[in-house]
C-alpha cells in the first residue's frame, strides 16, 4: 500500500495519521516507526510505562513537541502534513489538552472557556454540564481543585470545535465517580465525527472508554487495534512488566 | 455579564473623576496661586507631560506583564531603565541634552535584548526565562556602567543626574506626543485583545488556538520598550507606577486585556500627576523627586491595600 496515495474519501475521516513516524528525546527511541490512522468516531487510549513517550507522542500529534525532541516520519491532519497547515487552521483542525497546566492571571472560568472558542460547534452550557463543571464558571481559575481545574481543561479542548482531540491524561486527578461521569461524557456527548487520542493508565476506565488502543512498548514498538482484542494478559504484561489477570469483569495486576 | 460590567463601568467613572480632580488640584496649586499665565505656561505643560510619562509607564508594566507572563514585571525589569540611565549620564557627561541620551540608551537596551533572546523569541515555547535572565544581565551590567558614570560625574552635575535617575519632570515638556503615543498604543491592545488574552495562557496555549504568538511577542516587547524609552527620556526613570498600576486594577477584578489597557494610562497618569504635584508643593520652594515621591506615598498604601484583603 503506498502511504501517500489517499483515496479522497479516506482522507476526508481520517482525522489523523502518521507515516513512519519516530520520535527521540534524549537518546532514547520512544515511538519507532508507527504507521498509525485515526479515524473519525473512533476513540484511541495510549498505553505505557511512565516515561514510555505518551506525553511526548501526544504533544508531537498536536505539533507542538518540546525543544530537543526529534521527530523523523510524519504526522498529517485531515490528509496534509502537519506543517503544511498554517497556525490559524490548524486551530480549527486539532485540540490538545496539556497533562497540566499553569495559570498565572486571575480570569474567570467562563472567559477562559470563552477565550478557547475557535469553532463554536459545541454548546457551551451543555459541556459544563454534562462535566459537572456548570457551577465553577464565575469562579476565578486560580481558586480551582487539581481535578476541577482539569475538567476545566477538558471543556476547554472541547470548545476549541476541532475534530481531533488528544487529551493527556483527562482523568489522573479526578475522583472515582468524576472518572466515571468522563467516561460517559467522552463516549456519548461528542459529535460523531470526532477522533479522540488520550493517553491514560486505569486499564479498566480505557476498557469503557476507548474504541481501540495504540500500546507504547519500552523498546518503542508500537502495537495497535481495537481495544477489546489489545486488552489481553499477555500484551498488557508486555507493556507494563506486570502480571494482569482478569477478576469478575475488572483488569487487576498480582 | 452585568454585574461585571456595572462594577467596570463604575471603575472606570471613579478613575476618570480622580484623574480629572487631580488635574485641577495641579494646575490651581502651587507657589504663584492662581494666576492664569503661570497656569497656561508653567503649570499645564508640566501636567499634561506628567500625565503622558504615567501612561506610558502604566502601558509599557501591562505589556511587560504580557510579554513575560508574570502579573509582577515592570517596564524596567528587561534593562530598558538601566540603558537609558546610562545614555542619560553619558549625555550629562558629553554635554548632549540628556532627553536625547536616554532616548538613544533605552533604545539600544531594548535592541540589545532582542537581539539576545532571538532565539528564544523564535520558538512557539515559553520565552520568558531566557527573556527574564537576558533583562536581568542587561540591567546589572547598565546598573554597573551607571554607577561607574555618576562617579566620573563633575560635582555640579551630578545633583542633576540623582535627581534624574530617581524621576524629575521639572525639565519635561513633551506632553503632546506622549499622550497620543499612550493613545497609539491603548489603540493597538484594543485591537490584539483576544490574541493578548490568549497569549496570557501560555504561549504553548495561545500557538495551539491558532493566534501568531512570535508576532506578538515581538510586538509586546517592541511596544513596551518604545514606551518605557520615551517615558524615560522625557522624565527619568520613574519607578513604581508601571509595575503597580496594572497589578492593582488586577486586583480590583479587570481581567480583560482591553479594560486593563484602557484604565491603566487613566491611573497612571492620575499617580504621576499627583506625585508631582505633592514633590512641587510639599518641601516649596524645594523640589523633590517626583519617583521617591510617588514610591514614599504609594509603596504604604499599596501595602495596605493588600493587607486589607486583596491577594
Amino acid at each position: 500500500m503506498s502511504l501517500h496515495a489517499v483515496s479522497p474519501a479516506v482522507a476526508a475521516d481520517t482525522r489523523l495519521e502518521t507515516r513512519a513516524l519516530t520520535l527521540v528525546a534524549a537518546g532514547r527511541e520512544l515511538v519507532q516507526d508507527l504507521n498509525w490512522r485515526v479515524l473519525a468516531g473512533q476513540r484511541w487510549c495510549v498505553i505505557g510505562r511512565n516515561a514510555a513517550g505518551k506525553s511526548t507522542l501526544l504533544r508531537a500529534l498536536a505539533g507542538v513537541s518540546e525543544v530537543g525532541v526529534v521527530q523523523r516520519g510524519e504526522v498529517a491532519w485531515q490528509g496534509r502534513p502537519q506543517r503544511a497547515w498554517p497556525a490559524a487552521d490548524a486551530a480549527a483542525l486539532r485540540a490538545f489538552m496539556p497533562q497540566q497546566v499553569a495559570d498565572r492571571f486571575p480570569i474567570s472560568v467562563a472567559r477562559l472557556l470563552e477565550l478557547s472558542v475557535v469553532q463554536a460547534r459545541l454548546e457551551a452550557v451543555a459541556v459544563l454540564r454534562g462535566l459537572d463543571i456548570d457551577a465553577l464558571a464565575q469562579r476565578p481559575v486560580l481558586e480551582l481543585s487539581g481535578g476541577e481545574r482539569q475538567r476545566v481543561a477538558l471543556a476547554q479542548a472541547a470548545l476549541q470545535g476541532a475534530p481531533l482531540m488528544l487529551l493527556d491524561e483527562p482523568v489522573a486527578f479526578q475522583d472515582p465517580a468524576h472518572q466515571a461521569l468522563v467516561a460517559r461524557w467522552l463516549t456519548g456527548a461528542l459529535p460523531a465525527d470526532h477522533g479522540l487520542v488520550i493517553s491514560a493508565h486505569d486499564i479498566n476506565w480505557i476498557a469503557r472508554t476507548a474504541t481501540h488502543v495504540l500500546a507504547l512498548l519500552p523498546d518503542g514498538r508500537c502495537e495497535q487495534g481495537a481495544a477489546a482484542a489489545m486488552l489481553e494478559a499477555d500484551l498488557l504484561e508486555r507493556v507494563y512488566g506486570c502480571a494482569w489477570r482478569e477478576l469478575g469483569g475488572l483488569w487487576v495486576t498480582d | 455579564m452585568p454585574l461585571a460590567s456595572t462594577r467596570l463601568l463604575g471603575l472606570a467613572v471613579a478613575m476618570v473623576g480622580v484623574l480629572l480632580a487631580v488635574v485641577a488640584a495641579a494646575l490651581a496649586l502651587g507657589s504663584a496661586g492662581l494666576d492664569v499665565e503661570t497656569i497656561r505656561a508653567l503649570r499645564a505643560p508640566r501636567v499634561a507631560a506628567a500625565a503622558g510619562v504615567g501612561a506610558l509607564l502604566a502601558l509599557s508594566g501591562l505589556a511587560m506583564q504580557s510579554l513575560l507572563r508574570n502579573p509582577l514585571a515592570d517596564p524596567y525589569v528587561l534593562g530598558t531603565s538601566g540603558g537609558a540611565a546610562v545614555g542619560a549620564l553619558l549625555a550629562l557627561m558629553l554635554g548632549v541634552a540628556i532627553t536625547v541620551g536616554a532616548a538613544a540608551g533605552a533604545l539600544a537596551a531594548g535592541a540589545l535584548l532582542l537581539w539576545l533572546a532571538r532565539r528564544a523569541l523564535a520558538t512557539t515555547d515559553d520565552a520568558s526565562p531566557r527573556l527574564i535572565l537576558a533583562g536581568a544581565m542587561l540591567a546589572a551590567l547598565f546598573g554597573a556602567m551607571a554607577s561607574l558614570l555618576l562617579a566620573l560625574t563633575p560635582d555640579q552635575r551630578l545633583r542633576g543626574a540623582i535627581f534624574w535617575l530617581v524621576g524629575d519632570l521639572s525639565g519635561a515638556s513633551d506632553g503632546g506626543s506622549s499622550l497620543a503615543a499612550a493613545a497609539g498604543f491603548v489603540a493597538w491592545f484594543a485591537w490584539r485583545e483576544r490574541a493578548l488574552d490568549r497569549l496570557l495562557l501560555g504561549s504553548v496555549a495561545a500557538h495551539l488556538l491558532g493566534e501568531p504568538v512570535r508576532r506578538l511577542r515581538f510586538e509586546l516587547l517592541l511596544g513596551a520598550s518604545l514606551a518605557a524609552a520615551a517615558a524615560v527620556a522625557s522624565a527619568g526613570a520613574i519607578g513604581f507606577v508601571g509595575l503597580v498600576v496594572p497589578h492593582a486594577l488586577r486586583l480590583a477584578g479587570v481581567q480583560r486585556t482591553r479594560d486593563l489597557a484602557l484604565l491603566s494610562p487613566l491611573g497612571g497618569a492620575a499617580l504621576v500627576v499627583a506625585a508631582d504635584l505633592l514633590a512641587r508643593t510639599v518641601a516649596s520652594p524645594i523640589e523633590l523627586p517626583v519617583g521617591a515621591v510617588m514610591a514614599l506615598v504609594g509603596a504604604p498604601v499599596f501595602v495596605w491595600f493588600l493587607a486589607r484583603g486583596g491577594r
